[in-house]
């Protein structure tokens, strides 16, 4: 097939996006790399020391950035979960062809218009005064209560804004994907007389692997660089419990101006999740390829 | 044919994508340094310039400010917008790419110190001359700021609960909080964010130190036992005694802490004169300010929160159009009329009289004046170290009420440490 | 199914949207009240509906020229991301090389940087290129779209490589077979199938650009380059944050992202059934 398309085509092809995203994305992150290697308080008039590994050496003795990446572990597990179910389950309902499905497309999709720190804010009224509300009024204030001063709560929360932002945003590729998938087969499938649940895991499922590919990627890429939301929502706390990767290396550079030490983390943290997310990338690729 | 065709085209795409920016080449970086025309003459025509602040409440005054100053002068100033917390992060990575602003304002202490390369000395322009003593932003004996103004903090109370004549130190003010708490009133009220949490209360135990920023840089190195000391020992008996008898602070955002304040549920809140602006759309109530009683202090913190300082990297001809338009500020009547009624700033220079100043203004002028004031030790603080880790151990302190005064300090100093180094 | 059933089922989905919505809901009360209001109740309707603070966010915004401004931005991204994008996954698929693997693997591969590492460096190499190649990157909508490409690249090319690798490759062969360019191969044959790939990343682009504002806070300095996001500053100081306005601001700003998704999505379906050829 390749030799179809010509060297030149090829280049003429690949390359003007390639260039571009080569200057802005790849040599700033190469200078990224090189500044992890040295110490510097990111003023650019300021002396930039040469010190080796020892930023390597520091991050892996720093508690709070340990911990930090234990909870964006446990966000990204939850929110992976959550916000792939919510975002199927809402494809699902939006494609079976009830009247309202193309108002309701638009409602679940909303959320993801809000962008930013606002999105943060909002909610905040939500766990803050909504739910002291709701808990005075029903009496449940086990479940209603501020939530944000609760360290487990306070993820938690965090998890549910995430969901909350992301699940229309999965539902749309969702959407693309069970769209794809066409009226023949599962008109014959009902002709042989494949129930509801059978069309589901033998039809629908298998050839939404692409999809849950490309979601479970973007949802796990956006949970592990998650920080306008936590930064409005919960600002870490209480007491850094929901201080997440990208915070903790925001503050480590902004906050206490340690260039170097941030890149550093910046740096292993890309390691880690470039680890976790090719391994699932080729986990459901393969899925894709045996059926 | 047709191949040659669609390679065209995607050459030119790729072209347009290449030089979409190219098109302006010609007009864009350094306007300053082309149209500085007629030198010499006595209404000069000054360089473009930029300015950028991080006091979101006073932009849109400086919009209009910047525009009458070109209807006076026929010189532009470009007024940058950020959101408040966002603010040094935008200035650092600008300066770093060489698009610093001419003119930037930062706060004195460790934030001032971290720019302190990118300064103009300013110590011998004329308007140097106007600022009020000891309000200047000095770095190495050099003046390199101007003052924007004069602020200051301490309880701001509503007259008809509280008495601050009768609470002049830390046990009879530890009194008065369990009576609010038995009369069913929220005594003396923090907020959940970092400096109205931790950040400005904990500045009248450093202020009370005899050299604040030696003691700071001892702390630093680990030298000092807080709890040895006096005066933070009686600071946080005041945090321990917020904690039994107020509402929790981490349930309080600043809005509800002056709404609060405003509608009779609150009798204190440790707060600035800036507050006064979030009381506006309740009903008026007769507020003061006074001292935090902590070792029998009887003065307001005041200080100066920020100075303008000139890009010493920008051109000749921007540093000149600079110090034209800073003195331009304090010395036409417009620009001074905007300082105190616009931007509604206590001066800190001699060549402005406040008038009609709100009543906590009032209050930390003549606390100013008076000479009756202690310094913003804050300021020389480790960087970072308010939001990074006091407020943190300071909301752990709130929420876990088995945390003694002394385990506070303890902590205190150990997160001290840490920061510092 | 009954037509009673579809009625009452269709009902409840739209009330479970609305439910989903209710962060929305604060979003518009509160776009309607004084700071006392507020803070009296969060949750409760306002006293009156009175668009003083929708007038007042329009005004401080200057909303025209930023509506104007972060159209621009965003029509000219898209645009490029997808011609671009779609052009080179194609070409990464069709040609499984080590090459393209190791340039498809990139693309995927950044995307998991966070944004605020790369910022200073950015800005570096921007410089870089304005001082030395003298074009003007940095304050200039053009620099801001270039950049927006660069960093909108990799989840383009990783949605439209999924897509294309279930597109069969016969009809392409056909039409080589009938003289047709490369080119033509792919604008002629290959991307009118790909229409509802190609509105999805549309969609997720537009909301991209739309929304952005740490990078363009970098890049754009001048008053009047500020996009709409950027001009929300106003409302927002250290501590304070004037919620009506700021709601009403922001009310403002997802309104036209509404009615592009509104319109967008329909294309997602026609272009499916239109496609259908595979």
């Amino acid at each position: 097939m390749s030799k179809k398309y010509g060297n030149l085509w090829y280049l003429l092809f690949t390359m003007p996006l390639f260039l571009i995203f080569l200057i802005v994305v790849v040599i700033p992150f190469l200078i990224g790399i090189y500044y992890s290697f040295i110490n510097w308080n990111g003023i650019p008039s300021s002396p930039k020391i040469f010190v080796g590994l020892d930023n390597y050496t520091t991050l892996f003795q720093d508690q709070r950035f340990i911990d930090s990446a234990w909870n964006t572990v446990k966000f990204t597990v939850f929110a992976l979960i959550s916000v792939n179910l919510l975002g199927l389950i809402f494809a699902l309902i939006v494609t079976a062809g009830f009247k309202t499905s193309n108002v309701a497309r638009t409602l679940l999709f909303m959320p993801n218009l809000i962008g930013g720190l606002i999105l943060g804010y909002i909610w905040r009224f939500i766990f803050t005064d909504g739910f002291k509300q709701i808990g005075a009024t029903t009496g449940i204030d086990s479940i209603f209560f501020n939530w944000l001063l609760d360290p487990n709560y306070a993820l938690l929360a965090l998890v549910i804004v995430f969901t909350w932002q992301m699940a229309g945003y999965t539902m749309v590729i969702y959407i693309a994907g069970i769209q794809g998938i066409s009226d023949e087969v599962m008109e014959a499938a009902k002709v042989d007389g494949a129930n509801l649940w059978h069309r589901m895991t033998k039809i629908i499922f298998p050839l939404l692997m692409p999809s849950f590919t490309i979601c479970l990627f973007l949802t796990l890429s956006g949970a592990f660089k998650i920080y306008d939301v936590n930064l409005s929502l919960t600002n870490g706390g209480p007491i850094h419990s929901t201080e997440l990767f990208a915070m903790n290396i925001f503050n480590e550079i902004f906050g206490y101006g340690n260039y170097g030490l941030g890149q550093a983390k910046a740096i292993v943290f890309f390691v880690i999740v470039a680890i976790v997310t090719i391994t699932q990338v080729i986990i459901t690729k393969r899925r894709e390829v045996q059926m | 044919m047709m191949k040659k065709r669609w390679a065209f085209l995607l050459l030119s795409v790729m072209l347009v994508v290449l030089s979409a920016c190219g098109n302006n080449a010609n007009n864009t970086p350094n306007e300053g340094a082309t149209n500085n025309g007629n030198n010499g003459n006595q209404a000069e025509k000054q360089a473009k310039i930029t300015l950028f602040q991080s006091k979101v409440e006073i932009a849109e005054a400086l919009e209009n400010l910047v525009a009458k100053y070109k209807e006076e002068t026929g010189n532009e100033v470009e007024v940058w917008g950020s959101a408040g917390d966002a603010y040094i992060t935008q200035l650092q990575t600008k300066l770093a790419a060489n698009e610093g602003p001419t003119i930037f304002s930062v706060q004195p202490g460790a934030e001032a110190e971290k720019f302190a390369t990118y300064y103009h000395d300013m110590s011998n322009e004329p308007y140097a001359k106007y600022i009020s003593p000891n309000m200047a932003l000095e770095i190495d004996g050099k003046i390199v700021g101007m003052p924007i103004g004069v602020e200051g903090f301490g309880l701001v109370y509503n007259k008809a609960l509280y008495d601050p004549a009768t609470v002049k130190d830390t046990s009879s003010l530890v009194k008065v909080l369990e009576q609010f708490k038995a009369d069913g009133i929220n005594g003396l009220s923090l907020s959940q964010e970092a400096y109205f949490l931790i950040g400005h209360i904990i500045n009248t135990p450093f202020a009370l130190q005899e050299d604040p920023v030696a003691f700071i840089e001892k702390l630093n190195k680990g030298e000092v036992k807080l709890s040895e000391v006096a005066e933070f020992q009686e600071f946080a008996q005041v945090m321990d005694a917020i904690r039994a008898n107020s509402v929790n602070p981490m349930e309080i955002t600043y809005d509800t802490q002056m709404g609060d304040l405003a509608t009779g549920k609150t009798a204190i809140v440790h707060q600035g004169n800036w507050s006064y602006g979030m009381l506006a759309d309740y009903d008026e109530i007769e507020i003061g300010m006074a001292p935090l009683p902590i070792a029998g202090n009887d003065k307001l913190a005041v200080d100066i929160p920020a100075g303008w300082v000139i890009n010493n990297t920008a051109s000749q001809e921007q540093i000149k159009a600079a110090n034209a338009f800073i003195d331009w500020l304090y010395t036409s009547d417009t620009g001074k009329n905007t300082i105190v009624n616009d931007f509604g700033f206590i001066p800190a220079v001699t060549t402005i009289e406040p008038t009609e100043l709100d009543p906590l203004s009032q209050e930390v002028f003549n606390a100013s004046q008076a000479g009756n004031t202690i310094p913003w030790a804050l300021n020389y603080f480790p960087q970072g170290i308010i939001i990074n880790d006091l407020a943190p151990l300071t909301s752990e302190f709130f929420l876990n009420a088995s945390m003694t005064p002394e385990q506070f300090l303890q902590k205190l100093e150990e997160v001290w440490a840490k920061a510092a180094k | 199914m009954s037509k009673a059933k579809n009625g009452v089922v269709s009902t409840l989905i739209v009330i479970l949207a609305l439910l989903f919505l209710s962060p929305i809901y604060i979003m518009l009360v509160n776009s309607f009240k004084t700071r006392a209001e507020l803070y009296e109740n969060v949750l409760a309707l306002p006293a009156s509906f009175s668009f003083e603070y929708y007038a007042g966010a329009i005004k401080k915004m200057n909303f025209l020229t930023v509506f104007g401004n972060s159209m621009y931005v965003t029509v000219a991204t898209v645009i490029f991301v997808i011609v671009l994008a779609s052009m080179t996954a194609w070409m990464l698929v069709r040609r499984d090389n080590a090459m393209s693997k190791i340039i498809f693997f990139s693309f995927v591969a950044t995307m998991l940087i966070p944004f605020q590492t790369l910022m200073m460096p950015l800005m570096q190499v921007m410089d870089w290129i304005r001082t030395y190649l003298h074009l003007p990157v940095l304050n200039t909508h053009e620099g801001l779209i270039f950049m927006n490409i660069g960093f909108h690249a990799g989840i383009a090319v990783f949605l439209y490589h999924g897509f294309i690798k279930s597109i069969p490759i016969a009809l392409e062969e056909a039409a080589i077979l009938d003289g047709c360019s490369t080119f033509g191969v792919f604008w002629r044959i290959v991307f009118p199938l790909l229409k509802s790939i190609t509105v999805t990343v549309a969609i997720l682009d537009v909301i991209a650009s739309w929304n952005d504002y740490l990078l363009p806070s970098l890049v754009l300095s001048d008053k009047g380059l500020r996009t709409i996001q950027l001009s929300t500053f106003y409302f927002f100081g250290e501590f304070t944050i004037v919620w009506n306005q700021a709601m009403a601001g922001l009310t403002l700003t997802i309104i036209p992202v509404v009615i592009f998704y509104s319109l967008a999505q329909k294309y997602i379906i026609k272009g499916i059934a239109a496609g259908a050829v595979k």
